[in-house]
């Protein structure tokens, strides 16, 4: 007769029956894993599916093309006969600019322009008090968003100034859906029509703004597909986006932060996975006996497997189904870190893709682990029961090391399995889904052999620290850790993971903003002016040098926007630029020198002579760029400015230090190459913080349509992003820590019997219940501070390791946030294992001596 | 068994447990192996059972020589041919009297009520059908034995060895385990193997084999 899996799972059942508490805390440390990326993955989707149900109202079109410059003629016939086709359109502009209420400093703000008898296509934008946009916006009103409100201290009806002229505030923008499509989409906002957009002044020819062209394709209409064709040729270098597809860099962004918070959330399940892998080992040593027995009655080891794989699988899946609840509860809490930059967000939903997913991959996970110590069932040999007393050799190293070949064979397995699970998470090429699972192997296989290393290493310590006279509850507690089937060493694995990840990522963060705010190199300028104009250059640059606080002088560009048309013939629209390379096919802003100057270095070819103009127009181009454009010395650039063509030989390839505002200028041309080109002058200098506030209002007086970027408030921006950031990645990395003091609680509960009998024997003793509990105390913080500890030691190592690669930071070891590591990482560990101990304190001895 | 020897090797220094075994056995006999604590009685019947391997010599079983055989090989061999009682019971903690008996039968891929069915004789046979849904811990020394007893002849075993099946128990409760341990190897006309150091117990064998330092040195 066979071996049937039914029966299997009948006696799995009946041996599971009496370890059901134990289990618990196992199936608990699984579900925080797979709740951590079922909701992480889920939200993703519901996200994604928004994206896509919504795609209409978050474009506000069916289509639409975004560019840097104002359309040229040719360019504007296409979208005339493209609305001779029934391809209706509609003009946003979005650009940055200061705005003051009369007796408050001035502050940076984006606008947004539109046609409120078109804008919206699909969906509406909601102002409060309720008002149909078309009738609220004129040429002399605005609508708001709530943070320009509180800043300036203002209400509905009261006026705000925008390049010096005033506009009244007819309500707040309440709901805005296309804000996230938009260019602009964090920070104050003011929502105005075009014609007050003209009434500003602020659009001179080469002023920076995004020119945002919405299209709705009406019944009659050619089709989407034939629609994009004729705008992708007439705007060769623009970002072109249909409802169909969402926008690619949303998607993309969000397919990132997908794949690395899945990341994250599969270290949480591999701390679970850990967790029952090491319960399972308890187990089976609880059940060495029976095990024996049943081989004396005739079981094979295949057999016993079977019925042990049964438990596990059933422990995955029941993990897993409480993970998916789980899951849906923190795609609830997604919403509240996004809100701020994202006026639609999807609902919580459950998706049985990834909810299925979930499920298989806590099966998969908890198979994987546990498979050393099941294939360990095979060296337990039947005799065990007749002979145990009788103490054998242990086989030497060699021996050992056959003995545990298959077991060894499994861990790689399991690294192996999870680098595949890794990979599945990766968007992208095949290429890119490799270097995921190369990655995630060397820090799966480095990081677990690094913390069981570190964890021996402090076990040992700590046993030689326990032989010295110490007050007894402390020995008694130090020995605890050391109690056959205590697991300490894999405990400290658990929990050390869950400290040093969140750690790092604390210190991370905290790295890159300290390096922000550190005093930057002499000279480098803090405040920026933008889009001065011609006419008001000299006495801005006056102003300026009246000014307090400004130290050292001013540096003052003027440039032209110009776009590059061809290399040597090679046409720039053709080429097959990708990426962020993709900015030279729009305009760019360019500038002329007579002569070099100290801080430009010209690396090949050789600088005009400031002398005598060159004959023909002549450009000094950036490293950067020639390298990406493939421009030599002598190659010939065809250039078109206002619709006016003109070429220019490239005379010399340069490179500009990182301070100076020409750096930002990639196209130098020789003297008078430019002349008769409108020119928007750009201005950097270095400001006392002090005086910045002062300075703006004493510009923004004078000069309404001077744009003001004080890097400090630039910074503050940055931050609360970086903050956000590390504030979502924290969140799913501390339910790391939450499986680790689970595993730690499973690993209590699994000595319970033990526990018991030693309280019993101490009682007996004489020992008090307040004794019992500080050993146990011991026990438990001692565990949580050495995790914490070892954490603590690793976040510090990667996070410098981070920040000196990424930033070239210098190396520092904050002592507070590795002290608070520790103590924290303490005192959850006693919480957690109270948790599983706390009935054993009231045990009567004689019913546990009776037992014996 | 032919030149049977078992040697082991601890920290210190070889242990020759048997030093040379032969005799046989014939089928349906009761035979009782006897001799003082550490004669290698227990390691003979567990060499007997094939839960360890000799060190050198043959065991044929049944006509088929086992000494070469697998573990996977012996415990096909233990769940179809042999049944065994142990001195301290043995019983699986987590399962009921009931789960006990029935475990043999379903390790060889027994399943449904045929094996409820024998598993309920049995335990009526031994005077525990209405202790059968409780645990061992719920069950006295004398009462646990007697569930060892009927989960040892739940699948007929043609064999059946038993180490000191009264060891732990009182002389009533021995007496009566003794008695139900003839009784039902009389009605299931198997051979039985019981290692004892009681000489009340031998008496009741149709045969005895006294061992002493690893050697048969009498037989009765």
């Amino acid at each position: 007769m066979r071996f049937s899996w039914s029966t299997a799972l009948k006696i799995a059942w009946r041996e599971a029956r009496s370890s059901a508490f134990k289990f618990l805390f196992v199936v608990l440390a699984v579900a925080v894993g797979i709740g951590s990326l079922t909701g992480v993955r889920g939200f993703s989707r519901a996200f994604h599916q928004m994206l896509s149900d919504q795609a209409r109202t978050l474009m506000a079109a069916d289509l639409s093309v975004r560019v840097f410059d104002v359309p040229t003629p040719e360019q504007g016939s296409v979208l005339d006969d493209l609305a001779r086709h029934d391809v209706e359109r509609t003009w946003i502009t979005e650009t940055l600019t200061m705005a003051s209420s009369g007796d408050s400093r001035p502050m940076l703000v984006s606008i947004k322009a539109v046609d409120p008898n078109k804008y919206p296509f699909y969906g509406e934008i909601r102002l409060d008090p309720p008002a149909p946009l078309r009738t609220a916006l004129t040429a002399d009103t605005i609508a708001v968003s709530d943070d320009i409100l509180l800043r300036l201290n203002l209400k509905t009806g009261d006026t705000l100034s925008l390049g010096g002229k005033p506009f009244r505030i007819v309500g707040r923008v309440a709901y805005e859906p296309d804000r996230m499509l938009g260019s602009l989409n964090v920070g104050p906002r003011v929502m105005m029509t075009r014609e007050g957009l003209d009434r500003t002044g602020l659009m001179l020819p080469g002023s920076r703004a995004a020119e945002h062209f919405l299209f709705r394709l009406d019944p009659g209409s050619p089709t989407i597909e034939q629609v994009r064709d004729r705008l992708r040729q007439a705007f060769p270098e623009a970002l072109i986006a249909d409802y169909r597809e969402s926008h690619p860099i949303i998607t993309q962004s969000l397919n990132r932060a997908t794949m690395f918070l899945s990341l994250v959330s599969l270290i949480t399940l591999i701390v679970g996975a850990i967790g029952v892998a090491t319960a399972i080992h308890a187990h089976i040593q609880q059940r060495l006996d029976s095990i024996a027995i049943m081989k004396c009655l005739g079981a094979r080891s295949a057999q016993l497997i079977r019925i042990y794989v049964i438990q596990t699988v059933a422990l995955g899946l029941t993990g897993g189904l409480i993970g998916v609840a789980f899951g849906f509860v923190v795609q609830k809490a997604f919403p509240q870190f996004l809100k701020r930059y994202f006026e639609l967000l999807p609902s919580a939903r459950l998706d049985l893709l990834t909810a299925a997913q979930g499920i298989g991959i806590a099966v998969l996970a908890t198979l994987l682990f546990t498979l050393p110590p099941l294939l360990g069932i095979r060296r337990i040999r039947p005799n065990l029961i007749l002979r145990r007393e009788m103490g054998e050799t242990k086989p030497n190293w060699r021996r050992r090391l056959i003995e545990e070949r298959a077991s060894i064979a499994a861990g790689a397995f399991i690294v192996l399995g999870f680098a595949g699970i890794a990979m599945s998470f990766t968007a992208g090429t095949r290429a890119d889904m490799w270097k995921t699972g190369e990655y995630f192997t060397l820090a799966l296989g480095g990081g677990l052999a690094s913390l069981s290393a570190i964890a021996w290493l402090m076990l040992r310590g700590l046993r030689a620290l326990g032989r010295r006279s110490l007050p007894t509850s402390l020995r008694h507690g130090i020995a605890n850790l050391y109690r056959p089937g205590n697991h300490a060493q894999s405990v400290l694995v658990a929990l050390g993971i869950g400290v040093m990840f969140t750690l790092t990522v604390y210190l991370v963060q905290r790295g890159v903003i300290t390096q922000m705010h550190r005093t930057a190199p002499p000279g480098m300028p803090n405040v920026f002016l933008l889009d001065i104009a011609p006419k008001d250059r000299d006495a801005v640059l006056s102003l300026v040098n009246q000014q307090r606080g400004i130290e050292g002088g001013t540096d003052l560009i003027g440039t032209v926007a110009a776009r590059l048309l061809a290399v040597d013939d090679r046409e720039i629209a053709k080429m097959p630029l990708k990426g962020w390379v993709r900015r030279f096919r729009s305009p760019r802003s360019v500038t002329s020198a007579g002569a070099m100057t100290n801080y430009v270095e010209v690396v090949r070819g050789a600088f005009w002579g400031s002398a005598q103009r060159p004959a023909m127009p002549e450009v000094c181009v950036s490293d950067e760029a020639a390298k990406v454009l493939d421009i030599d010395l002598g190659s010939m650039t065809r250039w078109s400015i206002n619709g006016k063509e003109f070429s220019a030989r490239v005379a010399c390839i340069h490179r500009i230090d990182s301070v100076h505002l020409i750096s930002r200028v990639e196209f130098i041309f020789s003297d008078g190459a430019l002349d008769g080109f409108p020119v928007v002058y750009y201005a950097s200098l270095r400001a006392q913080p002090s005086t910045v506030s002062a300075f703006q209002e004493a510009l923004y007086r004078s000069f309404p349509t001077v744009t003001v970027v004080n890097l400090a408030d630039v910074l503050q921006t940055f931050q609360s992003v970086v903050d956000q950031i590390a504030t979502v990645i924290r969140f799913i990395s501390m339910f790391a820590i939450v499986a680790g003091a689970i595993i730690l609680s499973s690993s209590v509960a699994g000595t319970r019997f033990r526990r018991m009998r030693e309280v019993v024997i101490l009682k007996t003793l004489g020992a008090t219940r307040a004794r019992v509990s500080r050993i146990f105390s011991v026990e438990f913080l001692i565990l949580g501070a050495v995790a914490g500890l070892m954490g603590a030691l690793l976040a510090n190592g990667f996070a410098n390791l981070l920040l000196e690669r990424m930033l070239d930071a210098q190396v520092s070891f904050p002592i507070l946030p590795s002290l608070f590591a520790v103590i924290a990482t303490a005192l959850i560990a006693n919480v957690a294992g109270w948790a599983a101990s706390f009935r054993i304190l009231g045990q009567k001895p004689l019913e546990i001596l009776r037992e014996e | 068994m032919s030149g049977l020897t078992k040697s082991i090797q601890t920290a210190t220094h070889r242990v020759d447990i048997l030093r040379g075994i032969d005799f046989e056995i014939e089928q349906g006999e009761f035979v009782a192996i006897m001799g003082p604590s550490g004669s290698g009685k227990s390691t003979l019947l567990g060499l007997l059972a094939g839960l360890d391997n000799p060190t050198s010599g043959q065991i044929v079983l049944d006509g088929e020589d086992i000494t070469g055989l697998n573990e996977d090989q012996m415990a096909l061999l233990r769940g179809r041919k042999i049944g065994f009682v142990f001195q301290s019971y043995h019983l699986l903690p987590t399962l009921t009297a009931e789960e006990n008996v029935l475990l043999p039968y379903e390790l060889t891929g027994g399943n449904g009520s045929k094996g409820r069915e024998r598993a309920r004789e049995l335990l009526e046979s031994v005077g525990l059908l209405d202790r059968r849904d409780h645990y061992p811990v719920q069950l006295s020394g004398g009462e646990q034995q007697r569930v060892a007893l009927a989960r040892a002849f739940m699948v007929r075993p043609p064999i059946l060895l038993a180490d000191e099946p009264t060891g732990n128990l009182d002389s009533q409760n021995g007496q009566h385990v003794l008695e139900l341990l003839i009784a039902l190897n009389q009605r299931e006309g198997t051979t039985l193997i019981l290692v004892t150091h009681d000489p009340v117990l031998s008496a009741r064998a149709g045969r005895r084999i006294v061992m002493r330092d690893g050697l048969i040195v009498q037989e009765e």
